[in-house]
């Protein structure tokens, strides 16, 4: 590798545009986001305007983020990211394996199969599920013929979850196979030797080997899911609410962009302490890294 | 290391003098073409709520290329609108709102002189408090805010009251309400007595109570598909505009509107121009269009809401002008109030008790 | 390395248990299944979509007559075009930068390159459409024909794909013979000749691979382009965004049945370049 000092002709020219790209279109946004969250709607002539705002009115908006019913919202939004993504995790886990112990030419099928609805448009996916799901959608009707009632699974907390589960599945797999294909298999075959069962060779050494994997699965999954606010918007009706529903809705409806950049940012904030405990966790694993 | 000269610098004298030939080249075509506005428009509006043959009519009539974005509500509206015009020459906007939006300088004075079909309006909403004179905006349609209920489902057939929607769990988890601050609190409002358009905050509390409480019954907000949620069965009530509902009553003839007997409140919806829009005489041409008797009726039969044309009304069947979902009896109308805009203080804390109560 | 067991009855072969295979087929099935009658009723001629009426092709014939939903479709795959070109350049740039030079700060910046991933879509899309407003450039491109109106969208969408690339890009010069580059340099080649005839052939897998990333990112991206779009600027995901609020039809599963199309044909054409990765073929 050499010094950049060496070259600084190639450096530049190679770094630059990235570079400036990010900074001016990354950074100086998420900078005027964190300014405005800052504050407040500017007073004119005595009256409350419209559409012109004041810099810097204080933390208001930040005090009002953590009033309990938003601080409410944040950890529920926390807590069905958390279950999506174990839900997530117990049905990848299976899939990535068997794909890994499957015979060489079915490999490939099997992980393009599971990769290919990834690649089609998220939204697209989730109206698949409305129709699916609704009281005259397609498991009603199938339900109906054996006469099972017509069940409510759609606009409430279950359809917001196995939307998120439809929807990241594949991005947990793909972290999954990696670390289990390069998983030494004589790891197991020793273990198995050695007279443990099947589930405590799981558990005891397949598990632990393959945790990175597993903990880049989970951030994969967990972030978007807490920033998600398609599902949440098209499958969760009236009480499946999420922060991101919330923040849509601040730079939409509700017209209080210093609000909607508040929240942002203690979601951004979310964001980064779960990165960071994923780190901590690497740091202290002995398994295959990814 | 090797100290060859790195020739990147020939190639990308080359490569930026053609991006910048190219670049002038293409911002000097439309200089020609600016002295005559394009033969564009684009409109903002509900969805469903334009004739079904109007947009195709206008392009015929006028050689006029027209496209017709869709909002869901007044807040979508106004949201999109006051981060600067992205490029609508004309919106469909209610009294409340244009009241808000002549204020915040957002809209442009009509040119009467362009809309000679004027003379086919009402006398009666030539001039409005909300908009002196019509000098920003022409009326397009007026209605109410009731509940659409599938009469098979409810009980005696029959609906009388907000408390269904509001404050009751008889059809728990098959309730609907509208998505926006106004029209709920509004209804809400004047289900516990008080006034549509109250500014007293102990009033609001209470709404914003009843409505925390209420929130677990309600399945969804619907801004503006209630009636596609009733006539698909995902909800056996909801709070709907009247001609939403005429519309699907029309297709299922198990679905019913009233006006409760608390009273609800009576909207105009007037076409109006945005500033910094890129085609305002398309924009005056086409409201002349719609004034138009023949064209005002077509769009009175599709969306089958109550309109203000009355060169248009003439022309409109008995079914249409005698139906009590389109033209409420004088009864109904007098517990009916107008929307007022109150100001932005109020507007948000309007707001703040609609996004509690959204987070509840 | 890991040894494959021979197919059979081994501990360790668990490709043929019985309750794996029920398993894998029960979960591919719930992940199809939704997407399958997604295409399979946009043949259908009920228009609340719902019973099965008859085979008709005309929701096809209605989408592609629909002007708006054209014209979305041209915007997405334009700004998806642009934004990939970019991205590409501007990524691989990065990665080359990044896998040749050491700098202080070097980690610093590497995960400054990751911010764009790791952040929110929702918190990148407000602040974008803040700042497009705040310094004016959303009425100034605006005002603008087309296809330069897209500008503000296919900034955005740079922005958040060509991080990709260089992680893309980055992977693959990992196996890279420097050797090859200063035997390059060594018989009398210049900087920008050894980087054109030696680095990018080698790159080049990578460069494709990161380019379909970055194409099927921007064709897909629903959050950014909704913050940062108007009415000349409408993209698919977006317009289909608002006809899907009104509920389920027809017309829109034709529609997307098209974009399905179209991505699992890149995805297929991405996957089949992917495969010869042996590394050091110039």
């Amino acid at each position: 590798m050499d010094n950049w000092k060496d070259n600084k002709n190639v450096f530049w020219t190679l770094a630059g545009p990235g570079t400036f790209w990010l900074v001016m279109f990354f950074v100086v946004p998420l900078a005027f986001l964190f300014i405005m969250s800052f504050g407040g709607k500017a007073i004119i002539n005595g009256e409350m305007s419209i559409t012109e705002y004041d810099y810097f009115t204080g933390f208001g908006n930040y005090l009002r983020s953590l009033d309990p019913l938003y601080l409410g919202i944040m950890w529920k939004t926390i807590w069905v990211s958390a279950i999506a993504t174990v839900l997530c995790l117990v049905t990848a886990y299976p899939i990535a394996f068997g794909i890994c112990f499957a015979p060489e030419r079915w490999k490939p099928i099997l992980l393009m199969l599971v990769v290919l609805p990834f690649w089609i448009n998220l939204l697209i996916r989730t109206y698949a599920l409305i129709a699916v799901f609704r009281t005259q959608g397609y498991v009603n009707l199938a339900l109906g013929t054996v006469g099972l009632g017509p069940y409510e699974m759609l606009y409430n907390n279950f359809a917001v979850i196995f939307g998120l589960v439809y929807v990241y599945m594949p991005f947990m797999v793909l972290p999954l196979y990696a670390t289990i294909e390069r998983l030494d298999k004589s790891f197991l075959e020793a273990s198995l030797d050695l007279g443990a069962s099947q589930y405590t060779t799981f558990l005891k050494v397949t598990v632990p080997l393959t945790m990175p994997g597993i903990v880049t699965g989970v951030i994969l999954v967990f972030i978007p899911c807490l920033g998600s606010f398609l599902t949440p918007d098209l499958l969760g009706g009236a009480n499946a609410v999420m922060i991101g529903n919330v923040i849509e809705r601040q730079f939409k409806a509700a017209n209080d962009w210093p609000f909607g950049a508040a929240i942002s940012f203690m979601l951004m904030f979310a964001t980064f302490a779960a990165l960071m405990l994923r780190a901590f966790i690497a740091s202290r694993s002995r398994g295959v890294d990814v | 290391m090797s100290i060859y000269q790195p020739r990147f610098a020939p190639s990308r004298r080359t490569l930026l003098k053609g991006t910048g030939a190219l670049i002038a080249g293409i911002t000097f075509l439309p200089r020609f073409s600016q002295a005559e506005e394009e033969k564009k428009l684009n409109l903002y509006n509900y969805d469903t709520y334009i004739g079904e043959t109007t947009l195709a009519d206008f392009n015929g009539a006028t050689g006029i290329e027209t496209k017709m974005d869709l909002f869901a509500d007044m807040d979508e509206l106004f949201s999109k609108m006051k981060a600067g015009n992205p490029g609508y020459d004309a919106m469909v906007v209610s009294n409340d709102y244009l009241e808000r939006m002549v204020k915040a300088n957002m809209v442009t004075p009509l040119d009467h002189s362009k809309i000679p079909n004027m003379s086919n309006i009402d006398p009666a909403f030539l001039d409005p408090k909300f908009d002196p004179g019509r000098k920003y905006s022409i009326p397009y349609m007026w209605g109410t805010i009731g509940l659409g209920f599938r009469t098979s489902a409810v009980e005696g057939g029959m609906l009388d009251s907000w408390k269904t929607v509001f404050d009751s769990d008889k059809y728990a988890g098959k309730i609907s309400v509208l998505g926006d601050a106004q029209n709920v609190l509004g209804c809400a409002l004047k289900y516990l007595g008080f006034s549509f358009n109250s500014t007293d905050p102990a009033e609001l509390k209470k709404v914003e109570d009843l409505l925390v409480a209420q929130k677990k019954n309600i399945k969804v907000f619907a801004p503006d598909n209630g009636q596609d949620l009733l006539a698909s069965g995902e909800v056996v009530v909801c709070q709907e505009w009247n001609g939403d509902i005429a519309q699907v009553m029309v297709e299922d003839k198990d679905l019913n509107y009233i006006v409760p007997k608390e009273g609800t409140n009576i909207w105009e919806d007037t076409w109006a121009i945005p500033v910094n829009g890129p085609h305002p005489g398309n924009a005056h041409v086409f409201l002349n269009f719609i004034l138009d008797a023949e064209n005002g009726s077509k769009i009175a039969t599709t969306v089958q809401y109550a309109t203000p044309n009355a060169a248009a009304k003439k022309l409109m069947p008995p079914e249409y002008t005698g139906s009590p979902a389109i033209y409420p009896p004088q009864d109904v109308l007098t517990k009916c109030e107008s929307t007022i805009y109150l100001g932005e203080e109020i507007q948000k804390m309007r707001d703040e008790i609609w996004t509690k109560i959204q987070a509840a | 390395m890991a040894t494959q067991p021979k197919p059979g009855s081994g501990p360790l072969d668990y490709g043929s248990r019985l309750w794996l295979k029920i398993l894998f087929i029960v979960i591919y099935i719930m992940l199809y299944v939704p997407i399958i009658t997604l295409i399979a009723f946009s043949f259908n001629t009920d228009k609340r979509g719902v019973v099965w009426r008859g085979f008709t092709l005309d929701n096809y014939t209605k989408a592609w007559n629909n002007s708006a939903l054209i014209e979305a479709m041209t915007n997405s795959l334009t700004i998806a075009f642009i934004a990939t070109i970019i991205s590409t350049i501007i990524g691989a740039m990065v990665a080359v930068m990044l896998w040749r030079f050491r700098f202080f700060g070097k980690g610093t910046y590497e995960a400054f390159m990751g911010l764009p991933i790791v952040i929110p879509e929702i918190c990148m899309g407000v602040a974008l459409l803040l700042f497009f407003n705040v310094s004016g450039m959303m009425n100034f491109v605006v005002a603008m024909p087309w296809p330069l109106n897209l500008a503000n969208i296919v900034i955005a969408h740079v922005a958040f794909c060509f991080p990709f690339v260089t992680i893309v890009v980055r992977s693959r010069l990992v196996g890279f013979n420097r050797q090859l580059e200063e035997a390059s340099k060594d018989l009398g080649a210049s900087e920008w000749q050894t980087f054109w005839k030696v680095i990018v052939p080698f790159m080049m897998p990578g460069l494709v691979a990161g380019a379909l990333l970055a194409f099927t990112l921007s064709l897909d991206d629903f959050v950014i382009t909704f913050f940062t779009s108007g009415p000349e600027t409408v993209t698919f995901p977006v317009k289909v965004y608002s006809l899907v609020r009104r509920g389920v039809s027809p017309e829109i599963n034709a529609a997307s049945t098209v974009l399905i199309v179209i991505t699992v044909v890149a995805t297929i054409i991405a996957m089949k370049l992917q495969a010869p990765e042996k590394s050091g073929k110039g």
